[in-house]
C-alpha cells in the first residue's frame, strides 16, 4: 500500500531534524574545523593543520583525559550497579521502613550536583570531615581525600557512585518486581538456595536492566563535570581532569579554543566508537 | 560629598535591592566586574555615589563571575562585537589583551597619564617597561600577598610573626597541634598557588620571570622555593595545602584559618576586611618573611576600557575611572576591602588621618610595596603559569616530584613555548 501523503513524515520530523542540525551537528562541523587553528577568540584564526591533535599527543594531555576518564567510568558504573542491585537486592520488600529508605537513598539522585559537590567537600574534609572521622573510628588509614592525587579521583568517583546509585536501584527494583514469583517458587522446589536462586533466575531475568543502567551510568560517568568544577578544579597535579573539564579548562582557562575543539573532536569519536561497539553487542545478542 | 563607611554600604543595599534604571539622557555605560561578597557591595555603593553625582553619566555594574570566568565572558563577547565600555582583568592578561589590540589606550584621554596613581600599583610600575607602553591600565583592586596570624593563638604560644623561613618553619612546627596521630590544627596554611611561590621564589633571590621575558623559573632560587614548601608540606607535616585549585583554594584556606584548623596563613591582603570581621579572634596582619631578601609580587586587577565599545559610552566609562580615582573614593574603596589605596592622594590622606596608626593590619601591603617585583609585559605569561608551571608545583609539593626534575621540565616546555 501507497501511503498518501508521502511528505507528512517529512514535515513532521523536520522541526527535531532542524534542532539537531543547528544545535549538534554545526557545532560540531564548527569544533572540526576550529581544531585546524589557534585561535584565542580575540585574534583572527591561524591555520596550523593537525598541530593541535599533535600538541594533545605530546603534551601528554590526551592521553591523561581518557586515562582519567576511563577510570572513572569504570569505577562509577561498577559501583553504581553492584551498589543500585545490593540495594534493591535488600529494599525490594514491602513495609515502611523499607519505603522510607528507599525515598532516602533515592532523594540524593534528584538533589542538584553542585549541591551533592559542596555537601561532600565538607564529608571529605582531610581533618574535620565526617567520612574522615568515621574512618578513623573504624581503624581505617586516612588521607587527604582531595588533595591526595593518588586518592582524589577515587573519591570524586565515590561522591558520583553515592550520588546516582538510588538511581540504579530503583531500576533494578523496577526489574526485580517483574521477575514471575513462581520462578522462585520452583527453583526453591528444585532445591535451590539463595545464591542459586540469584546465579539462576533474578541475574538472567536483571540482565536488560543491568544493561540499561549500565548504558545510563557510564552516560552520567561521561557528563561529570559539576564535581570536578566544585571540588577539584581538575587538581590536584590534574589527577581529575577528565575530558569534559579539560575541555572547559582549555576553552575558557587556557584561551584555547582549537586545542578544545581538537578534544572535543577525539571526545566525540571516542562516544561514537563506544555506542558502535554498544550496537555490535546488541545485535549480536539479538542474532544468537 | 564624603560618606561613612556604614552609609556606603547601605546605600548599596539600596542600590542592590532598586530596580530603577537610569534616569532619561544619561549616557549608559555597563560596567563587567567579577567579585561577590563584601567587595561587590563596595563598588555597587560607589558606582551608586557616582551615578548620583552627576547628571551626565550613568554607569550599569553587572557581575560576571570569579576572574577567570569574567575573562571569557569578556573574551567571547569581545569576538560577538558586544563587549562592555569598561572592565577588570588580572595584571597577568593585560599584555594578552593589549596585544590583541581589544585595549582602549587611555593616553588620549586628558589627564590620563597625569593620574596621581602609586607607582608599584599603576601600569608603570606593575610590568618592566610598563611606563613606555600605551596606557592601557589603571589600578583597581590591587594587592599583594600578606600573612595572616590568629592573635589568640599567637598570643597564648608568645609568638611573632616569622621574619625569615626558618623563622617561619619553627613556628609552624610550634603551632601545630596534633592527637591521637592525626593533625587537629596546622601551624601554617597556603594555596599551592604560583603567585605564593613566586613570591618564595623573589626571597629566595630569584626572579620567576627575567627581565627580557625569559622564563627561567628563578633557577635555583626557583628550587629553593619549592622545596621550602615540600619541607613543611611533606617532611614536617605542618603546612595545610588546602584541596581544590585558583581561587577554591583560597577561599578553603581562607575557611580553616576563619575555624582555627590553620593558625596562620598567606593570602591576599583582598581579604584583610573579610577575615577581621568574620574571625571570632583577632587578626593579626605581618609582612611575608624573607630568605635572602624580602619580596613580593603584586596582584589584583587593573582597569581596562575595551576599543570595540561605542565612544559615547567610552566618554561614561572615563568619568567614572576618573571618579574611582578621586582620593576619597580610592580611600573608600580601600578601607572598606583591604586592597591597597591607588593613589598617592588616598595614602597621604589615610596617613595624615592617622587611619593606619588605628588599623595597622591595613599598612602591611603598603608597606611591602618597596619590596614588590613587577613582571615582565609577556603575553603568553599566563598561559605558561597555567598549563607550565601550576601542574608542576602541584606535582612536587601534594604528588612529591623531584623537584629539579619538575621545574627543568617546565622549562624547557615554556622555551619551547616561545
Amino acid at each position: 500500500m501507497r501511503p498518501s501523503r508521502r511528505l507528512d513524515p517529512l514535515w513532521m520530523l523536520g522541526p527535531t531534524v532542524a534542532l539537531l542540525v543547528l544545535f549538534f551537528f554545526v557545532p560540531l562541523l564548527q569544533a572540526a574545523k576550529s581544531s585546524f587553528y589557534d585561535w584565542d577568540l580575540l585574534t583572527p584564526p591561524r591555520y596550523v593543520g593537525l598541530d593541535n591533535y599533535r600538541a594533545l599527543i605530546e603534551t601528554g594531555e590526551l592521553r591523561h583525559a581518557l586515562t582519567t576518564t576511563l577510570t572513572l567510568s569504570v569505577i562509577v558504573v561498577l559501583g553504581s550497579m553492584s551498589l543500585g542491585l545490593a540495594l534493591a537486592l535488600g529494599l525490594n520488600r514491602p513495609g515502611r521502613f523499607a519505603a522510607f529508605v528507599r525515598s532516602a537513598v533515592f532523594s540524593a539522585y534528584v538533589v542538584s550536583w553542585v549541591s551533592v559537590a559542596l555537601l561532600w567537600l565538607w564529608v571529605l574534609d582531610a581533618d574535620a570531615g565526617a567520612f574522615t572521622a568515621l574512618c578513623r573510628a573504624l581503624g581505617i588509614p586516612t588521607t587527604n581525600w582531595l588533595g591526595n592525587p593518588r586518592a582524589a579521583l577515587y573519591a570524586l568517583a565515590g561522591v558520583t557512585i553515592w550520588k546516582i546509585a538510588g538511581y540504579s536501584m530503583v531500576l533494578f527494583i523496577a526489574g526485580l518486581q517483574d521477575i514471575p514469583r513462581s520462578l522462585y517458587e520452583a527453583a526453591s522446589l528444585d532445591g535451590a538456595g539463595a545464591w542459586q536462586r540469584f546465579v539462576n533466575v533474578t541475574w538472567p531475568l536483571l540482565r536488560p536492566t543491568a544493561a540499561f543502567v549500565g548504558t545510563t551510568s557510564l552516560i552520567i560517568s561521561f557528563q561529570v563535570f559539576d564535581v570536578v568544577r566544585v571540588m577539584t578544579q581538575g587538581g590536584p597535579v590534574r589527577s581529575t581532569s577528565v575530558f569534559v573539564y579539560a575541555i572547559y579548562e582549555q576553552v575558557f582557562l587556557n584561551l584555547r579554543v582549537g586545542r578544545a575543539s581538537a578534544l572535543v573532536v577525539v571526545f566525540f569519536v571516542m562516544l561514537l566508537g563506544l555506542t558502535a561497539l554498544q550496537l555490535w553487542a546488541w545485535r549480536k545478542k539479538g542474532a544468537a | 560629598m564624603k560618606l561613612g563607611r556604614r552609609a556606603f554600604l547601605a546605600a548599596g543595599a539600596a542600590v542592590a535591592c532598586s530596580s530603577a534604571g537610569p534616569p532619561p539622557g544619561r549616557k549608559v555605560a555597563p560596567l563587567w566586574f567579577t567579585y561577590g561578597g563584601k567587595n561587590r557591595q563596595v563598588l555597587e555603593a560607589l558606582v551608586r555615589s557616582f551615578n548620583q553625582s552627576q547628571g551626565e553619566h550613568w554607569i550599569k555594574p553587572v557581575y560576571q563571575g570569579d576572574y577567570f570566568e569574567g575573562l571569557a565572558k569578556l573574551r567571547t563577547a569581545l569576538a560577538a562585537r558586544r563587549a562592555p565600555a569598561l572592565s577588570h582583568v588580572v595584571g597577568e592578561v593585560v599584555p594578552y589583551l593589549a596585544d590583541a589590540d581589544v585595549l582602549e589606550s587611555l593616553d588620549t584621554y586628558p589627564g590620563a597619564r597625569e593620574l596621581d596613581v602609586v607607582p608599584a600599583l599603576g601600569q608603570a610600575g606593575s610590568w618592566i617597561g610598563g611606563a613606555e607602553r600605551r596606557l592601557v591600565a589603571l589600578p583597581f583592586n590591587r594587592s599583594t600577598p600578606i600573612a595572616y596570624l590568629n592573635g589568640r593563638i599567637f598570643a597564648e604560644q608568645k609568638l611573632a610573626a616569622p621574619k625569615t623561613w626558618e623563622e617561619l618553619r619553627a613556628v609552624a612546627a610550634r603551632l601545630t597541634e596534633r592527637a591521637a596521630g592525626r593533625v587537629v590544627r596546622y601551624g601554617f596554611g597556603c594555596p599551592i598557588d604560583w603567585w605564593f611561590w613566586a613570591a618564595l621564589v623573589g626571597q629566595a633571590g630569584g626572579d620567576v620571570v627575567e627581565a627580557d621575558g625569559s622564563v627561567s623559573l628563578g633557577g635555583d632560587a626557583g628550587a629553593r622555593a619549592l622545596d621550602f614548601w615540600k619541607t613543611l608540606v611533606l617532611e614536617d607535616g605542618n603546612m595545610k595545602p588546602p584541596p581544590g585549585r585558583d581561587y577554591n583554594a583560597w577561599e578553603q584556606t581562607n575557611q580553616d584559618f576563619l575555624a582555627s584548623r590553620v593558625a596562620m596563613i598567606w593570602t591576599s591582603t583582598a581579604f584583610l576586611k573579610y577575615l577581621e570581621e568574620n574571625a571570632p579572634f583577632p587578626v593579626v596582619a605581618a609582612p611575608l618573611p624573607g630568605a635572602t631578601r624580602r619580596a613580593v609580587p603584586t596582584g589584583g586587577t587593573h582597569w581596562v576600557m575595551l576599543r570595540s565599545a561605542p565612544e559615547a559610552e567610552k566618554a561614561t566609562a572615563w568619568a567614572f575611572l576618573r571618579f574611582m580615582h578621586e582620593t576619597e573614593n580610592a580611600v573608600t574603596w580601600a578601607t572598606s576591602t583591604g586592597y591597597l589605596p591607588v593613589t598617592r592622594s588616598a595614602v597621604a590622606k589615610l596617613e595624615g588621618d592617622g587611619y593606619y596608626a588605628k588599623h595597622p593590619n591595613d599598612r602591611v601591603a603598603l608597606d611591602q610595596l618597596a619590596v614588590a617585583r613587577p613582571w615582565p609585559w609577556s603575553r603568553d605569561l599566563f598561559r605558561v603559569q597555567r598549563e607550565i608551571v601550576q601542574p608542576r608545583l602541584e606535582g612536587a609539593v601534594l604528588g612529591g616530584r623531584d623537584t629539579r626534575a619538575a621545574l627543568d621540565e617546565a622549562r624547557a616546555l615554556a622555551r619551547r613555548w616561545r
